[in-house]
């Protein structure tokens, strides 16, 4: 069964202003968010301009207690739109979808744990942390858990804060423009942003609740070309396009609107428009209305997918288009007529796509709107498999040395790891490669390896990577921070500033390997690995843009300079959709403190009267090692399975900010049932 | 140019040294600095820098050698091969 | 048309030319890019689309072939410089696994290779081609509906190979010819190709002897790797332990300086001329000389040619000579039709000694 996904209500806390009405009033009279920077000295950067949350524009608190207040302001927005009070919050099945991409010293999850708290919700709360596509993904994740039954209501969306320390990267690196942002237009460089927003999702006819818009379908990709520079061809950009069209049950000419990432800067625009040509044709595309809502909100980062988002919701609901803010003409490679005028332009339309992109080449396409998909259709699923494992920390580099911990329960070995990366991949180029990257692409291509997975041609575009990580690569955070106190703010290293992301080590890994499908990096604290394993299974499942997932997970330790120990470590496990001897029988997600729900969940999908005969709860003995330990867990039910030691295993975690649980059986044991 | 060759040759030398140990760390290179020709292409081809790595190797110059390239025009025509940013610090220096 | 006129068209404009001087293989199957990988002295760190430059060495580390390692999915073309296909496959099969599964395929007997250069090549291109050709980043190629677009070249300026089968090749020279007419542009040889190449510091394996020469001498040890095996190997580490004597280095003079001529300072003999030709650029001669390793560097003006008559004078320089007109131009904003005659920097912004 497969309920569409309903938005029923969003809300923000925008550089428009606070709360959904003071935004719309905004964008219908063509204003613009973006003034002088007010909250730290600009004077050592080239750009002197920012698009700062209303009313925030001198607040220079920690940044992420002014997370925390965006988030909550528009949740509360998001729920008042919604109709929604927390008491309806607490007594349904509720998740969070989040996207943030903070990089201070706290870990991403803990916004959405925050959060959660403050509203109630009890149910899984998942962070995507992939920069300026983490709240396009967010929601793309909230429309499966809607859409396969996990949750009745998800509050999805994205939340982030302009520091001095973003600005400075961004501004070394050459991306910002010294005034204010004209996406598409004569202007070259983008301007940053700030802000939150949430979209309230649910179940269709669950309540009394007005249907806004049907969230139809999301899709993903990546690049594999560069850390900081989109495929100047927009083939990721394009890709990701059509895998949402794909979702959605539509066809480019179903698209009356599109709401472009249009940053502003040569490279992207030129690069999407590449791609919108290449998806919709030149004809359909050379008439594509199409705006960037940058010139009125920035670039607002992990929060921009959201925003654009809910500009063009808002729009749409009073027939309008909405424009390119400060647009006075068209700059060669782009679009030659983006929707420019001073206000939003009268359209008629029911189906718009959304689109983002971010360093490293995530891209996420989004495609929302009032009209009915072609046909009710059921929807075919697919048997997923698991194919291979490998791993890789404290002390343990083979299935056979997991084996040896999980069985003797012995403890761990606290030893440092020893990868000679360039033997393994001696065609890649690895120089600058960080620790957190280096030990995902080693497990990933030993894994990929183990399944006899050449990454060539097709294969590349059908395969994916879901990463869990709970924070960017230590190595890499602590040379940006160091650059920036010996040298001030004005020379950042601009090398380690494109990997301070938590998705960095994803981006690296799909470079290195030429992985080119839906890929993304996921945090809920303990059991990253397991969210990531579980979201892997379920869209090889329920979608057909890839025919295998990567899940994988990486710690590293912050003390890694001295030596690593206990916390350093990786391991990525294949899922695939052609048979092999384990298959995925069931899949439950649930809030942190309902890991039994989630184990009841999955032992319900997998529909078998009996007990796993053998059952990993906990992430001991691997504690110290949050994002893997449950991958480790995974794979070493992978082991047991196909050394016949079981015929049936339960893993499950509790997570920081989740509970799930997978059963894994041996094939024969499905086809018996 | 200075008529003392020694001296020039020497003054170049160290410059040389010191360049190719800057971009063997900002470019975090497995190589000996001696193995970098001081005539190769730093971009395209040759030593492969991309735009990122140039940013950090302007500000390593600007603070080992008061090398101001930043924003500048010129910058591009300073930074094609090791040879032409020595060319650039000895005539900083007045020793060209 | 004269060298000055040729130089002028590639230059300032755009160039034609064809490219029968080098071999097209490509070798078929999943291990072909193993068995390239075998004989050639770079890490081949290239992703399918994009071009990788490098040598192929013998065993005394002399370089015998100059390539390009194209991977392309299954398949890995190479474009081959200096040697035959012949030769390059006897390599493959003394230095590449027995155990390796591939075919080598000469592609030379169906195909033909010519080249556009110049500041506006792009524009002859995304007329010929499509717009979008603007966005294919250096070192890279893709199918089109005719062949194989390589963006490459050794001048300089923008240079795209075309590598397309001889039915076709005809046809599609004739109409960039004629697009070529619009564009200051011309039909060159070889020889203003070496001349631009020298300009630019490119290495070229037909510049003069190579005997007794390695990659530490040429300046090219960024083609070699620091951690594989390779043919040629050995003999680099041992001249790396003693220390090469001389190094490849650039030079300018006022004329009449040619190959062999041989080199003195004030006191004592410092080098020979590699390689040496007219430059309209420069007004005078340009080229390539082995100096003793001691004084192997730019900005020099004590050394000269010993003559009869008068020594001829040459200042030592860094390569690149030239601020190439394709540094200033912006295939986003620029056009030739609208481009400035008033050049605002002059190619060459040295003197002559």
């Amino acid at each position: 069964m497969s309920y569409a996904p309903h938005i029923t209500g969003w809300g923000v806390a925008s550089a428009l202003g606070v709360g959904r009405e003071r935004l719309r009033s905004a964008l219908l009279r063509g204003e613009t968010g973006i003034a002088p920077v007010r909250r730290f000295d600009t004077s050592l950067f080239t750009a002197q301009v920012g698009a700062m949350v209303a009313g925030y524009e001198s607040d220079d608190r920690d940044p992420t207690a002014l997370c925390h207040e965006f988030g909550s302001l528009a949740l509360r927005d998001a729920l008042e739109h919604a109709r929604l009070d927390l008491d309806c919050l607490r007594t349904r099945r509720v998740a969070l979808t989040l996207g943030t991409s903070l990089f201070g010293d706290q870990n991403t999850e803990s916004l959405a744990r925050d959060l959660a708290k403050e509203f109630c919700i009890e149910g899984p709360a998942i962070t995507v942390s992939t920069a300026c596509t983490s709240s396009t993904q967010a929601i793309g994740f909230a429309a499966d858990l809607i859409r396969e039954g996990f949750a009745d209501l998800v509050l999805a969306g994205g939340i982030d804060a302009l520091t001095p320390k973003l600005f400075a990267g961004f501004d070394a690196l050459g991306v910002l423009s010294e005034g204010p942002c004209t996406p598409f237009g004569l202007q070259m460089g983008t301007t940053l942003g700030e802000g939150a927003g949430f979209l309230v999702i649910e179940r269709g006819g669950m309540r009394d609740a007005v249907t806004y818009s049907v969230l139809r379908g999301y899709g993903l990709s990546g690049d594999a070309f560069h850390e900081t520079s989109p495929d100047p061809r927009g083939r990721g950009v394009a890709a990701a396009m059509r895998a949402a069209l794909e979702d959605a049950g539509a066809s480019e000419a179903d698209i009356g609107y599109f709401n472009a990432h249009g940053t502003g800067t040569m490279a992207n625009d030129t690069a999407e428009w590449c791609a919108v040509q290449s998806v919709f044709g030149l004809e359909l595309g050379g008439a594509l209305p199409l705006s960037s809502s940058k010139g009125h909100l920035g670039h607002a980062q992990s929060a921009a997918g959201v925003l654009e988002m809910i500009t063009t919701l808002e729009c749409m609901g009073a027939g309008l288009a909405p424009t390119t803010a400060g647009f006075e003409g068209a700059r060669p490679g782009g679009p030659p007529h983006p929707v420019g005028t001073k206000k939003p332009r009268p359209l008629a339309y029911e189906l718009a796509l959304s689109s983002n992109s971010a360093f490293g080449g995530n891209n996420c396409a989004l495609v929302f709107g009032t009209a009915e998909p072609a046909s009710a259709g059921t929807e075919e699923v697919r048997p997923v498999f698991v194919s291979a494992a490998a791993a890789l920390g404290a002390g343990v580099s083979s299935m056979e040395e997991l084996a040896l911990i999980y069985e003797s329960e012995s403890a761990p070995a606290d030893c440092s790891l020893d990868i000679d990366l360039a033997a393994e991949l001696p065609r890649v180029d690895l120089r600058g490669i960080d620790r957190g990257s280096e030990l995902l692409t080693a497990v990933t291509s030993r894994a990929l390896s183990d399944a006899g997975v050449r990454l060539r041609g097709q294969v590349r575009e059908r395969t994916g990577l879901i990463a869990g990580a709970l924070r960017a690569s230590a190595d890499s955070l602590e040379r940006f921070h160091r650059s920036v106190e010996r040298r001030g703010l004005a020379k950042p290293d601009t090398t380690a500033f494109a990997q301070v992301l938590p998705s960095a080590a994803q981006s690296a890994c799909a470079k290195a390997l030429n992985i080119r499908g839906p890929q993304s990096t996921i945090t809920i604290g303990e059991g990253s690995g397991l969210m990531a394993a579980a979201i892997s299974a379920r869209m090889l499942a329920h979608r057909s843009d890839s025919d295998r997932m990567v899940a994988a997970a990486v710690d590293v330790k912050a003390e890694h300079l001295s030596g690593g120990a206990l916390g350093d470590a990786a391991c990525a496990l294949v899922f695939c959709t052609t048979p092999t001897s384990v298959q995925v029988a069931g899949i439950g997600i649930a809030g942190p403190d309902q890991v039994n729900a989630a184990i009841a969940e999955a032992q319900s999908s997998w529909g078998s009267k009996e007990a796993p005969e053998l059952v990993i709860e906990r992430p001991k003995p691997f504690a110290g090692m949050p994002a893997s330990s449950s991958s480790f867990a995974l794979a070493h039910a992978l082991d047991v399975l196909r050394r016949g030691r079981a015929r049936t295993v339960l893993v499950a975690s509790q997570g920081t900010t989740a509970s799930v649980a997978i059963i894994l059986v041996s094939t024969e044991v499905m086809h018996d049932n | 140019m200075t008529t003392d060759l020694s001296g020039y040759v020497a003054s170049r030398v160290a410059i040389l040294d010191s360049v190719r140990q800057i971009l063997r760390d900002t470019m975090k290179l497995k190589i000996e600095p001696e193995a970098i020709d001081p005539d190769a292409p730093l971009f395209g081809t040759g030593l492969g820098m991309d735009s990122v790595d140039a940013v950090e190797l302007v500000i390593q110059l600007d603070g080992k050698f008061g090398l101001e390239l930043a924003g500048s025009r010129q910058a591009f025509l300073t930074i094609r091969t090791v040879n032409t940013i020595v060319d650039a610090i000895m005539e900083v220096r007045g020793e060209s | 048309m004269s060298l000055e006129d040729e130089y002028r068209a590639l230059r300032y404009g755009s160039a034609l030319s064809r490219m029968d001087h080098v071999g097209l293989v490509r070798l078929q199957g999943d291990e072909a890019i193993d068995a390239v990988d075998a004989v050639c002295s770079g890490d081949l760190w290239v992703r399918d689309g994009r071009m990788l430059q490098t040598l192929v060495l013998d065993e005394k580390g002399q370089p015998v072939a100059d390539v390009y390692v194209c991977p392309d999915n299954d398949a890995c073309i190479v474009m081959l410089e200096g040697i035959t296909t012949e030769k390059f496959s006897a390599c493959l099969a003394r230095h590449a696994d027995a155990d390796l599964k591939f075919e080598l395929e000469d592609l030379r007997p169906e195909h033909e290779l010519f080249s556009l250069h110049g500041p506006y090549a792009w524009e002859v291109l995304s007329q010929w081609l499509t717009p979008d050709i603007i966005g294919l980043p250096y070192l890279s190629f893709y199918r089109f509906d005719r062949g194989i677009c390589f963006r490459a070249g050794k001048t300089g300026e923008f240079g795209y190979d075309l590598m397309m089968r001889t039915e076709d090749a005809r046809e599609a020279r004739r109409e960039l010819l004629e697009l070529l007419g619009s564009f200051g542009g011309a039909e060159v040889s070889l020889e203003t190709l070496d001349l631009c190449a020298l300009e630019n510091g490119f290495f070229s394996i037909r510049h003069g002897s190579l005997e007794g020469l390695t990659p530490l001498e040429l300046q090219l040890q960024w083609r070699v790797s620091a951690r594989k095996q390779f043919p040629g190997l050995a003999a680099i580490e041992e001249l790396r332990a003693k220390g090469m004597s001389r190094r490849l280095t650039h030079f300018v003079a006022p004329g009449g300086v040619k190959t062999g001529d041989l080199l003195r300072g004030r006191d004592a003999a410092v080098g020979e001329v590699m390689t040496a030709a007219y430059s309209p650029a420069v007004g005078g001669v340009v080229g390539a000389a082995l100096l003793d390793i001691s004084v192997a560097h730019p900005g020099i003006d004590q050394f000269f040619v010993p003559n009869e008559e008068a020594a001829i004078p040459i200042r030592t320089v860094s390569s690149p000579l030239l601020v190439n007109r394709s540094l200033l131009v912006d295939p986003h904003h620029h056009r030739y039709s609208t481009r400035e005659d008033a050049t605002p920097l002059p190619l060459w912004q040295g003197s002559l000694p």
